[in-house]
């Protein structure tokens, strides 16, 4: 008992050296307000009313924020559960819904259904629902679940990607199926499984499949037609990845010149070279860019691949109409550690050093938080949000961390204790931007990795990894938080505290509330000024999707969330939530070993409402 | 109507089914109209070596036998082609699941006799599972048969209670 006490006082001399740690029950006391960031703009706010969601993060600049403000801080503890909807799924249901007039639009995952709500009558009857051919194989290659993150609305059309690597677009009116483009290789193990961005009469896509060893590509296909307008690979000859007079790195690294993205790889390795668009896009209407993250190299061994393995594990800015590359920049050259860079960047105007800076906020997986010039790709800022020891800083006048040669990985070599661990700081669940706070609300994990390198040899179809890589918590013993960043300075302002990593997006509100759910089936309403859960519900199924907010027909705020464990975390490598199939019972890992015992697998939408 | 049960005599008479009533049955549906009850219960065949709900019986008559049953040297060369023919980034660490199901729990949705473990790995199956027949010789996948059907020891779990401080998992 006295030790106990001793361990409770360390632990409170930490927190309140942080400032303004909470937990994740933190129902009693109130933390202080922090200190916000006036004057901090989200780029383009979304053009349409405020009460709809057309695009996968609400706007084109990713903030997902919502104008509504009729639930406040102060209210918001009178939420409840208003109808809910089960999608017939139950794999990882990342993405979110969308709404447009009067309508609600749901894509599910494999076999990505997709269905169109009458928010209009009682009930929410169907409007439509479409099953697109998708072939069955792609189950089994999809590397981190089945999961689709959601679509796009734009001049009457859903646009959404199936995982067997085709684009569709549905009438938004009739459902009618205009058009089915093949776009990835499914025997090359190429999958799709992002959201696209609608831009200018185009739709943004990319693949996913950096595990199999594909090349990484993004394109853009023409609304009306169906036809594919450009493609932009990742990595390879400069002419394949759209490399031109354009093209200016603000930072020269060492293998710069023409044809860097083949070069920086031994031989003909790039073929092989992952780099994939598995991620968020945004798109700048000023600049008329799209930004996009590509993913892990192939394989994760970096000792076949000796390098920087340009452009993976990049942030990328490209030319909307024709893809050309403008500027790019790798977090993490030479990716050792399976950190993708496929993060969401998110655009915003920020008050930096006495002037308004175009900036772009991008929260990686290797655990620093980056604010950039968006129009260059100078980083300005680059902090560490989550713990961790693989490097110690980023220069800014290189852009290039300080590594930390005792934590990587090398082949036939365990290396341990690696922070953050593969799963990165955080994942694909996104963060939100308030410009009423002027601070980042983020969802992270707390995870860390011994690494075990092997060679491994390329065969199309299966994967192409050459690693192991263990989980278990990082330094705290807690598996993730959710916290609030000042990108102006690179702080953490605000933290709850979750047993397990934070796997589901965030939502900011203008009603000052922010919104998170969690693996162990909790949906939660926080002060975005304080960090202090103000309101909580238990939902059906683990969360790993995006809350959204839209105003009903009644003229009611509602908040809508997915419930559906699954993903990456709550599937594989780290899950312990089994499927119920009789021939699969496997024992699984020991990374989150007591997550079954509060969710089980399920495919609900669940939609919330005051009174 | 008659092709199928043209089909099913056909079958039975190469399966060695002498029986007459196998004849009769093609002849039932012009009487069916003046059959009295007793008369139709005599005239319905079972075939019960033919049709079986869901699992597939591949080679049904024919038990494919894997050479190196039992040869523990062979599982131990299985072990690494799993390594090195990437089975193990799908099925996971001693094939314990992943993107693909487990292999080491005792628990087949395919069967999990030497044949049809072969027949999996050679045919490949619907969800992803590719088809290595053709890229392997036959005595490699026999190999993988011996390894991988060596796995099932101890992983079925078919309890997890909760209840305690840690989660105990029980099977048999
Ligand atoms: C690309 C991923 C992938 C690779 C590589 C792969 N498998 Fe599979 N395997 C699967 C999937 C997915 C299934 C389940 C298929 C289904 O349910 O239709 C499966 C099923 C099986 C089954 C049947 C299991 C049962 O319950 O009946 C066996 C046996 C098997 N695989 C063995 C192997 C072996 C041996 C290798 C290497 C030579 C291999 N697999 C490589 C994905 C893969």
């Amino acid at each position: 008992m006295r030790n106990a006490r001793v361990v409770m006082l360390a632990v409170a001399v930490t927190a309140c050296a942080k400032g303004a740690d909470t937990t994740g029950d933190s129902a009693n006391g109130h933390p202080a307000a922090v200190q916000t960031v006036s004057g901090a703009t989200i780029a383009a706010p979304r053009a349409g009313p405020a009460g709809e969601w057309s695009l996968p993060a609400g706007d084109y600049s990713n903030s997902r924020y919502s104008e509504l403000d009729q639930i406040t801080a102060a209210n918001v503890k009178g939420l409840h559960a208003a109808w809910t909807f089960s999608t017939g799924v139950l794999r990882g249901h990342e993405g979110s819904p969308l709404v447009v007039g009067n309508t609600m639009y749901i894509v599910t995952p494999y076999p990505n259904v997709s269905y169109a709500l009458d928010l209009a009558t009682e009930g929410q009857p169907l409007k439509w629902k479409v099953r697109p051919e998708n072939a069955q194989q792609a189950v089994g290659l999809a590397c981190c679940d089945v999961v689709n993150r959601g679509a796009s609305f734009d001049n009457g059309k859903i646009f959404y990607n199936l995982l067997d690597g085709h684009t569709v677009a549905i009438d938004a009116a009739s459902g009618k199926l205009l058009w089915q483009t093949k776009m990835g290789d499914l025997s090359r193990g190429e999958t799709m499984t992002m959201a696209p961005l609608a831009v200018k009469g185009k739709v943004i896509v990319g693949s996913s499949g950096g595990e199999m060893g594909v090349r990484g590509w993004v394109a853009a296909i023409d609304q009306a037609t169906g036809k594919e307008v450009w493609r932009a690979y990742n990595v390879g000859p400069d002419a394949d990845i759209k490399v031109g007079p354009r093209f200016k790195q603000f930072y020269k690294p060492a293998d710069a010149g023409a044809n860097a993205a083949q070069h920086s790889w031994p031989g003909d390795s790039w073929k092989q070279g992952g780099a994939t668009v598995w991620g968020w896009i945004s798109y700048d209407p000023v600049l008329n860019l799209v930004y996009h993250g590509t993913s892990n190299p192939g394989p994760w061994n970096g000792n076949q691949r000796p390098g920087d393995n340009q452009w993976s594990a990049a942030i990328i800015a490209r030319d909307a109409d024709t893809g050309e590359m403008v500027w790019a920049f790798q977090p993490t050259p030479h990716d050792i550690w399976d950190y993708d860079g496929v993060n969401e960047n998110i655009l915003v105007d920020l008050p930096m050093g006495g002037t308004t800076r175009k900036a772009l906020v991008h929260f990686d997986r290797n655990g620093f938080a980056y604010t950039m010039d968006r129009a260059t790709g100078e980083v300005l800022v680059a902090k560490p949000f989550v713990p961790m020891n693989w490097a110690s800083e980023v220069s800014l006048k290189t852009g290039r961390p300080t590594m930390n040669p005792d934590k990587m990985p090398a082949s036939g070599k365990k290396i341990t204790f690696i922070c953050p661990s593969l799963e990165g700081g955080k994942n694909q669940q996104p963060a939100a931007f308030s410009p009423a706070t002027g601070l980042f609300y983020v969802p992270t994990n707390n995870l860390c990795m011994d690494f075990e390198a092997r060679e491994v040899t390329y065969i199309a179809g299966t994967p192409y990894i050459g690693g192991n890589a263990p989980e278990v918590a990082g330094p705290g013993g807690y598996k993730g938080e959710f916290i609030a960043w000042d990108a102006t300075t690179g702080r953490k302002m605000w933290g709850i505290k979750e047993p397990f990593p934070v796997w589901g997006g965030g939502l900011a509100t203008k009603g000052d509330v922010v919104f998170y759910g969690t693996l162990d089936g909790w949906f939660k309403a926080a002060n975005a000024r304080t960090g202090e859960v103000l309101w909580k519900f238990k939902v059906g199924s683990g969360v790993v999707g995006n809350p959204i907010s839209y105003l009903g027909p009644d003229g009611k705020q509602y908040i809508a969330i997915y419930a559906g464990i699954g993903g990456d975390m709550g599937l594989l490598i780290a899950g312990d939530v089994a499927a119920n199939l009789p021939f699969d019972v496997r024992e699984r890992g020991s990374t989150l070993p007591d997550l079954a015992r509060w969710t089980s697998w399920g495919g609900m939408l669940f939609v919330f409402s005051l009174n | 109507m008659r092709v199928v049960l043209l089909t099913l005599m056909s079958g039975a008479a190469l399966l060695g089914c002498t029986d007459s009533r196998a004849a009769e049955v093609a002849r039932a549906p012009q009487q069916a109209s003046v059959a009295s009850a007793g008369d139709l219960a005599a005239r319905f065949v079972s075939h019960p070596e033919n049709i079986q709900p869901g699992m597939v019986k591949p080679y049904a008559g024919r038990v494919m036998v894997n050479p190196y049953e039992g040869n523990a040297s062979a599982a131990a060369t299985g072990a690494k082609l799993f390594v090195s023919y990437n089975c193990i980034d799908c099925h996971g660490a001693d094939g314990s699941g992943a993107m693909g199901p487990s292999l080491a729990d005792g628990r087949w949705h395919f069967g999990g006799t030497p044949g049809e473990v072969f027949e999996s790995i050679y045919q490949g199956r619907p969800e992803g599972m590719p088809a290595w027949g053709s890229l392997i010789a036959d005595d490699q996948v026999w190999m993988l048969v011996s390894y991988v059907r060596g796995l099932q020891a101890n992983k079925n779990v078919t309890t997890e209670n909760f209840a305690g401080k840690t989660v105990e998992r029980t099977g048999h």
